[in-house]
């Protein structure tokens, strides 16, 4: 059976659910940080079966693109995580809960 | 063959998914996420894209997983307290096996409608080359933003990084 463009959307679903679980679920920022990764890169691969359907390359700039917001969000959530476990001692989002105090 | 690697690359970025979501340290969880982007390249080789197959492999395999464990490794000296889950394991599995039976049913379902290959114009690979001529021309104005954004996350994370005493506003 030939594979089509349902088969890559149908897996991309399946990931994001995966990652919005994990983003639900876990408690742990770090994993939570992670999970927020495997959603991006389900995105990533709906740009690239639209650009393969539709014969364009316009959805693999976006990829481009996607990759460089990726990439800057880690970088950023990792250094506001490092800060808040210098101040907290701790990156259980359970555990910080100072605005709710 | 492309259905086998298909489905082989898919089993294996779920797999890795799930495993990233389950692993109850940061660290497995970490190396199990490289495994999945590293499929996650497979599959865009699948779809003509193999400029976006190396940069998966280099940025995000490479790049962010890099900095993800260097975190994690400064975090989890001494201090880091072995995480106490709301829930257990079993049930964080029994959340994530849905994601992986709503593929497997829909793909199922579609089997058996007998939904075909791609249809549409073919398309040339998606190789630096043809990639770059676009990013070039059409989104000239698009990739001289993004790469104000990495400029603002670098100083960002600077200046969140620096040491308390240190810092200018302070």
């Amino acid at each position: 059976m030939a594979i089509g463009l349902i088969h890559y959307l149908a897996l991309a679903a399946a990931l994001f659910l995966v990652g919005m679980a994990g983003v639900t679920i876990r408690r742990n920022s770090l994993i939570m940080l992670m999970s927020i990764e495997i959603m991006l890169c389900a995105v990533n691969i709906v740009f690239a079966a639209y650009s393969r359907v539709h014969g364009d390359l316009s959805g693999h700039v976006f990829v481009m693109m996607n990759f460089a917001v990726a990439a800057a969000e880690a970088a950023i959530g990792l250094a506001i995580l490092v800060e808040i476990h210098r101040l907290r001692r701790t990156v259980n989002v359970d555990e910080l809960k100072t605005l709710m105090e | 063959m492309e259905t086998v690697l298909f489905y082989l690359f898919g089993a294996m970025l779920l797999g890795g998914a799930v495993m990233t979501v389950a692993s109850r340290s940061a660290v497995v969880s970490a190396v199990w996420l490289v495994f999945a982007f590293v499929s996650a390249a497979g599959i865009f080789a699948l779809l003509a894209a193999p400029f976006l197959a190396i940069l998966q492999i280099l940025i995000y395999a490479g790049a962010i997983m890099v900095l993800f464990l260097f975190v994690i490794m400064m975090l989890q000296g001494p201090v880091l307290p072995a995480e106490r889950e709301r829930r257990g394991l079993p049930k964080l599995l029994v959340l994530a096996a849905p994601a992986a039976a709503i593929a497997v049913i829909v793909i199922g379902w579609l089997a058996r409608r007998g939904v075909t290959a791609f249809d549409g114009p073919p398309v040339e690979a998606g190789t630096a080359a043809r990639v770059a001529e676009l990013l070039l021309n059409r989104y000239l104005l698009a990739f001289e933003l993004i790469s104000v954004v990495l400029l603002v996350a670098i100083i960002g994370a600077l200046a969140l990084g620096r040491r308390e005493e240190d810092r200018p506003w302070r």
